[in-house]
């Protein structure tokens, strides 16, 4: 694999908070290269770091130290401006509560990001309509999140990650609050993702979830400890 | 994105939050409807208010007019006050022929109120002798008919000219009372003239008294021989032909009347400055009080959109946290809110106004000397706007600066 492939490059990346007196080490020295189209998951026990390096890759949170590259831009230190602007347009976030706005209809939902891009979109509710149409949900456009079942509200917010064409798709614990079925339903969904070009990396504790990915992250205490592709 | 179109996208927001919140958002606005409402609604009745006594100092000559009365003489004048006629038709005489400055001039020889009987009915009302100049000095209008002439002051004659309120109670049945006779204190005379009705005189009482419409006017120079049996008048009103050369037409007037009083001080030229200077002050107090009233009912106003705000923003630090994972910047986030508390108070605004305008009408209709209300008084309503838009974005910036410095990470993690 070269360069043009990667997507993302971290070198001794460290998160630190602190905590009273004390200094917690979210991520204690990460290296880590993912490559386009590549599906991660990253597992580990709760504390372990994981959904700090999902805040990370996320531009949601900014790394205390080290090295971090983007599509082969330096953005170990990018101001909060930017890393909004990548999170709109490179970015698409699964949550596992979902985290649809209960007022908006579906179709209203899945247009909400292009709200904030900054490049002008002619037809949102067109481009909002195909991305439904991608998750099959066309037929619920016009209902309200309180309206569907909790498969149908994740691929409805998968449609709403979908919608800027993102490079990379963060996922945590997307399958948490889904039932055996809608969990196999949603997997399969991500998978057939990877071949429009799209990265994914979801956080899970649940082994069976993991088994979907190509590659395996283990962390621990803020440390990866195990990588499938290495 | 551009300015323009965040702002734009805020205020959609904005609306949508509104609609999906009706109650919430109706009760956060009603402070501001209330402040705007009762705002304008003052404003314009205290205008018109206002406006009405403008119009009523108007009508007695304004500015330009002085009026001559009678005072006390001076202490060291007290022992030979009496070689003084006091004021007196002479001085009416005299002021004609040396004071070219006085455009106009009447006495007044004052009856105060008399019983006036015709028809078989009988109605009271004021009396006043003067001159033909009278009715140029007050600025009145006659519906019928003819004012006092310079013949009837010459010949004494037993004519007078009534106004509207004696008119249409004895001579209700008729189109015009000229040409009638009535009778006042037992001598009868002849109505040659009926004055137009004044629509407000803003000092005195409502519509069912009017003292302007009250008054009932005979010559002067019949009023002091059948009447008074003396050449004394109560009161002379001299107008001013411009305001520059009032103060000289005061110094000539001063001058004309010591002499003919034998230098006694027994008289006091008043100006209408100081009325109108009462008048200014009387504006003034009601613009501070009203203004101060309207200020803390919009601060009131805007207390409770804060409060709102703020509850809508702890309500929705998750909606916060996902628009920002989005793509949402801080700025973006602050608009969207900011715009929720201008949009919150300017449909208040917009809803005050419409408040405002019924209460005038309402006003209008049941105020004494209400008819000069303007039941839509733009540039109060335009303010009225402006405040409430202007606190509506005052009180939106913290709540909307708390929403937008949200950490993404902490609000989508609140339950």
């Amino acid at each position: 694999m070269n360069d043009s492939e990667s997507i993302f490059k971290l070198k001794g990346i460290r998160r630190t908070y602190v905590v009273g007196d004390e200094e917690v080490h979210a991520l204690d020295g990460i290296d880590l290269r993912i490559d386009t189209s590549e599906f991660i998951a990253v597992i580990g026990t709760s504390g372990s770091g994981k959904s700090t390096l999902m805040h990370v890759l996320g531009f949601m949170d900014t790394p205390t130290s080290g090295e971090m590259h983007f599509e082969r831009e330096d953005v170990s230190s990018i101001d909060g401006g930017r890393r909004a602007r990548l999170r709109s347009s490179r970015i698409g976030f699964v949550f596992q509560a979902f985290n649809l706005l209960p007022r908006l209809t579906v179709a209203a939902n899945v247009q909400l990001p292009l709200t904030y891009n900054r490049d002008k979109v002619d037809d949102s509710r067109g481009l909002a309509m195909t991305a439904l149409k991608r998750v099959g949900m066309e037929h619920r456009a016009n209902h309200t999140p309180n309206q569907l079942s909790g498969g149908e509200r994740q691929r409805v917010a998968i449609a709403r990650a979908l919608i800027n064409k993102p490079r990379l798709i963060l996922a945590d614990e997307p399958t948490g609050n889904l039932d055996t079925k809608n969990r196999g339903l949603i997997m399969e969904l991500f998978a057939s993702l990877l071949d429009e070009g799209i990265t994914l990396a979801l956080v899970t504790h649940d082994d069976e979830v993991a088994q979907f990915a190509q590659r395996r992250i283990r962390m621990q205490d803020g440390l990866i400890v195990e990588d499938s592709a290495s | 994105m551009n300015p323009i179109a965040d702002i734009a996208t805020g205020a959609r927001n904005g609306l949508l939050e509104i609609w999906a919140n009706k109650v919430r958002s109706l009760l956060s606005m009603s402070g501001i409807v209330l402040g705007v409402a009762a705002l304008v609604a003052m404003v314009g009745i205290v205008q018109g208010m206002l406006q009405n006594m403008r119009a009523s100092f108007e009508r007695s000559g304004g500015i330009l007019k002085i009026e001559v009365q009678e005072a006390e003489a001076p202490e060291s004048q007290q022992h030979i006050a009496s070689i003084s006629p006091g004021l007196t038709w002479r001085d009416i005489l005299a002021i004609e022929r040396a004071t070219p400055l006085a455009e106009y001039i009447t006495p007044i020889v004052d009856m105060r109120w008399e019983r006036f009987v015709a028809n078989g009915r009988r109605e009271g009302g004021l009396l006043h002798g003067v001159t033909p100049d009278f009715i140029s000095i007050q600025n009145r209008e006659l519906s019928h008919g003819r004012f006092i002439s310079e013949t009837d002051i010459i010949q004494k004659s037993p004519v007078i000219v009534l106004g509207d309120h004696v008119k249409s109670d004895i001579f209700r049945d008729f189109d015009t009372a000229v040409g009638q006779q009535v009778r006042v204190k037992g001598d009868v005379y002849t109505v040659v003239g009926q004055l137009a009705p004044v629509d407000n005189s803003g000092l005195t009482g409502g519509r069912r008294y009017n003292w302007e419409s009250r008054l009932n006017f005979m010559p002067a120079t019949t009023a002091m021989s059948r009447y008074k049996g003396s050449d004394e008048v109560d009161k002379i009103e001299i107008l001013a032909a411009n305001i520059q050369e009032l103060p000289d037409l005061i110094a000539q007037v001063e001058n004309t009347l010591t002499q003919t009083h034998r230098s006694i001080r027994d008289f006091e030229i008043v100006t209408q400055e100081e009325q109108l200077a009462e008048m200014k002050k009387l504006e003034n107090s009601f613009v501070y009080s009203l203004g101060g009233i309207a200020g803390i009912s919009l601060l009131v106003g805007g207390i409770g959109i804060m409060n709102v705000m703020l509850a809508s923003v702890s309500e929705r630090i998750r909606e916060i946290g996902v628009r920002k994972a989005i793509g949402a910047r801080s700025h973006d986030v602050f608009i969207q809110f900011l715009a929720e508390a201008v949009v919150i108070s300017i449909l208040g605004g917009l809803l005050g106004l419409a408040a405002s305008v019924g209460l005038l009408a309402f006003a209008r209709e049941f105020i004494p000397e209400g008819s000069g209300i303007n039941v839509m008084p733009l540039v109060a309503m335009f303010y009225g706007f402006l405040f409430s838009s202007g606190i509506g974005l005052l009180s939106g910036i913290y709540p909307a600066l708390r929403a937008s410095r949200l950490d993404p990470i902490d609000a989508l993690r609140y339950e």
